[in-house]
């Protein structure tokens, strides 16, 4: 494995449903050790690309290599190298925070003692350990994003795929998130995110793309798509092209 | 090993976590009668085939009886719709878990799909070891043959899971399915008679030897051991590779882009539409709104249109046996009730023991919008009438079309024993769905209940809905006319509605207080093994 080689290599990605393209010829690069931000309107593909990543649907066509690997021939070692933060309802109702930690943790093929100490420590840094007993069906929408987030670190990835990571949590939460995954990326791993809080994706992402109806508009470092004194929210709107006036319906 | 360790430890989690919650002592009940069932015919079994009197008998038999046991097993689960426990592929996807892993695990639970079949095995088995005429190796037969049934239960399963779930040709698949499983019984009572004779010399395992069920048989008797094992080994191996290859294409398969529809500007109105807004004809808004989406939610849940499909297609195939060979006057008089009446059995989970279920996100809507919550059930009582009512009249016209025996008469009697039976079940439904509420996948086809807990299910609550009919038929003969049959069951219909009436004010009363557990019930999803 390259140590130069980027941690997400995507080649004119392209998924069919039906007759609509949801991602439509996607290229996109991301360096290891990057803070990457994948920005999209509602609709406009950002899901079904990260979904592609995370081996969950085959694409139509194109390349997907994550950390020099490709996918989906080496699904299995990519995904021992990966940390997840999926759409939350694939994480089990059923179990208290710290007994799915602790699945995941034996799933990536720790020993049950470490797996049971990690989910401990995770529990406590993420702040999940007074609700210890309650089960994630009984979590708050932050909480269940919280421990899909601690879920995702037990084994130390050194790529995270995260689909809207913050959705739902508060203030606090998305604080001690954001430091901890300023730190993951200080260590050497990559993070691709997706998020609609343009402010988050501004202050944390060193680079960013924007899609919009399956098609890249935008890539390039934030200082790039800032073009001076634009914020993020201005660089947004203009690539994605939205000219919506301030109308309102007359019965509004 | 650890990876598949972790796996059955969250499920066990997952089920302790669970419990205990309302309802279990419920499912054990049900669960130990129709189990206890199955035990007391395993240990009769064992019994038969330890008797060495009886060497002749499984000569002739056994090779039939795991035969059965074979269509049982692989049949059974696909027309209950009900095919037991399975992982749950799209949470376990995104670890890095080897197929191999998966597929051993999937492999172990399709015993959860035909637990009687392993059950009778296991006493034969027994049988086996303890007669004297046989070697004691004998039972050892079992096992290849409990692995050949595993392995293609999977195949079969996973096949039929992705077909089902491509738009389309779901649907043909199913009425395919449905008429395949009971071709052979039509065959055996309706073909010519040559025909039958074959069918019941396959029954009988005398026609081919080659098959598994008599390579088995031949096995655990020890005639021509070797050639039998080599046979048995062949066929497992083949279900094994089929097992794998349809289980590896599943994990591979986009159940989304397979199911997308064609989204175009211009999609026109068609008659479907026409159907969806014919409440807002007969009825005002908002009960005519309510009806309106129950219609259409219903129509497009899978499990739903498998069902209403099984009706009029497998309904009326499976009682043409009983029909045809005349046993008694009951089914050739009573055919299109029988039908009728086993199609709203087919209806009713969707329908109405689990109202909610199937529309869970919209459980917090109905809680939060400005409609009496008597309103909401209502609503879904008439979708409900309404589809049976649509039912009747789909297998009225197949029994029409296939010249089955009917009449006016027996057309109305159909509609209204269906009706009554109907109303007393509604009265439990509105009552389950809120005490039992649980969240179902919509776009599932089958159940992870195993078929024998939905067939005991129907054992225990029917008869007490059928009490009211009963009375009818009981009218009927012993007065000796129909209109002593329809005086009672038009009082057992103002009793119904009476009861109805009670059972929804206490429904509505009991979602006031369990709103809360309610949603929260019918929000939560499952462990890494659907079950």
């Amino acid at each position: 494995m390259s140590e130069l080689s980027p941690a997400v290599e995507v080649e004119n990605l392209r998924k069919i449903y039906g007759n609509k393209a949801a991602v439509d010829g996607l290229s996109l690069t991301v360096p290891r050790g990057c803070f990457f931000g994948f920005l999209g309107p509602n609709g406009a593909g950002k899901t079904t690309t990260i979904k592609m990543l995370m081996g969950l649907a085959p694409p139509t066509s194109g390349t997907i290599r994550l950390l020099d690997l490709p996918m989906p021939e080496s699904a299995l070692e990519i995904k021992q190298l990966i940390g997840l933060v999926p759409d939350e309802s694939l994480l089990f109702d059923h179990l208290t925070g710290g007994e799915f930690i602790e699945f995941v943790g034996r799933i990536y093929g720790l020993d049950r003692p470490v797996a049971r100490e990690r989910s401990t420590e995770l529990m406590e840094l993420f702040e999940l350990a007074d609700d210890g007993r309650k089960l994630i069906s009984e979590y708050s929408k932050g909480m269940r994003k919280r421990v899909a987030m601690a879920a995702a670190l037990i084994h130390r990835p050194q790529l995270y795929l995260m689909d809207e990571p913050f959705e739902g949590v508060d203030a606090v939460g998305a604080r001690l998130m954001k430091d901890i995954l300023i730190e993951q990326v200080r260590h050497g791993a990559t993070i691709f995110l997706t998020s609609h809080v343009l402010e988050v994706v501004e202050r944390l992402c060193d680079r960013v793309a924007i899609i919009n109806d399956g098609k890249l508009v935008l890539a390039g470092s934030m200082a790039e798509l800032r073009e001076g004194s634009e914020t993020l929210e201005d660089a947004f709107v203009r690539a994605v092209g939205i000219d919506r006036t301030a109308e309102t319906l007359d019965w509004l | 090993m650890n990876q598949a360790g972790a796996i059955l430890w969250a499920q066990w989690r997952t089920l302790r976590n669970s419990y205990p919650r309302a309802g279990v002592a419920w499912t054990a009940a049900i669960g130990a009668i129709w189990y206890g069932f199955w035990v007391v015919a395993a240990i009769a079994g064992a019994r038969l085939v330890a008797d060495p009197a009886n060497v002749p008998l499984l000569k002739s038999s056994l090779s039939g009886a795991m035969l059965l046991l074979f269509l049982y097993w692989q049949v059974v689960p696909l027309m209950m719709a009900a095919t037991g426990s399975s992982l749950e592929v799209r949470k376990l996807q995104v670890y890095p878990i080897a197929v191999f892993e998966l597929f051993r695990i999937e492999v172990l639970l399709r015993v959860t799909a035909a637990v009687e079949m392993m059950l009778l095995l296991v006493g034969i088995a027994v049988g086996l070891l303890f007669n004297p005429a046989l070697p004691k190796w004998s039972p050892l037969a079992i096992l290849p043959y409990v692995l050949f049934n595993l392995f293609l239960a999977v195949g079969l399963r996973d096949l039929l899971l992705r077909a089902m779930a491509r738009r389309r040709i779901r649907e043909v698949i199913v009425i395919l399915l449905v008429i395949g499983t009971a071709l052979p019984q039509v065959l055996l009572t309706r073909g010519a008679p040559a025909t039958g004779s074959r069918v019941r010399m396959l029954i009988a395992g005398d026609s081919w030897p080659g098959g598994p069920w008599a390579a088995m048989s031949s096995l655990a008797q020890a005639f021509h051991p070797l050639p039998s094992a080599a046979i048995l080994l062949a066929w497992t191996l083949a279900a094994a590779w089929f097992g794998r290859w349809q289980f590896t294409r599943t994990l591979a398969f986009d159940a989304e882009a397979a199911g997308a529809r064609d989204t175009g500007p211009t999609r026109r109105k068609g008659l479907l539409e026409r159907f969806f807004t014919l409440p807002s004809v007969l009825l005002s808004d908002p009960l005519a709104a309510l009806v309106e989406k129950e219609l259409r939610s219903l129509v497009r849940s899978p499990r739903f249109r498998l069902v209403f499909l099984m009706g009029f297609t497998f309904g009326v195939m499976v009682f043409i046996v009983p029909l045809s060979i005349g046993r008694g006057r009951f089914f050739g008089g009573n055919y299109l009730t029988v039908v009728s009446v086993y199609s709203l059995l087919l209806l009713s989970e969707a329908c109405f023991w689990n109202s909610f279920g199937f529309d869970r996100s919209a459980a917090q809507i109905y809680f939060l919008a400005p409609v009496p919550f008597s309103r909401i059930l209502i609503a879904k009582n008439l979708s409900a009438l309404f589809f049976i009512a649509l039912e009747i009249t789909a297998i009225t016209a197949v029994c029409v079309i296939t010249r089955m025996p009917l009449s006016v008469e027996k057309t109305i009697e159909a509609y209204a024993v269906t009706g009554v039976v109907t109303i007393f079940l509604l009265c439990a439904g509105n009552l389950l769905s809120i005490h039992q509420a649980r969240g179902v996948n919509p776009n599932t086809q089958f159940r992870a209940k195993s078929a024998g807990r939905v067939q005991a299910m129907l054992v225990v609550i029917y008869p007490i809905a059928f009490i009211p009919i009963a009375m009818a038929y009981l009218a009927r003969v012993v007065f000796e006319t129909d209109w002593a049959f329809f005086g009672v069951l038009a009082f057992d219909a103002t009793v119904g509605l009476i009861v109805y009436n009670i059972a929804l004010q206490s429904a509505v009363e009991a979602a006031a207080r369990l709103k809360e557990t309610m949603i929260a019930a019918l929000s939560s999803n499952e462990g890494p093994i659907a079950s």
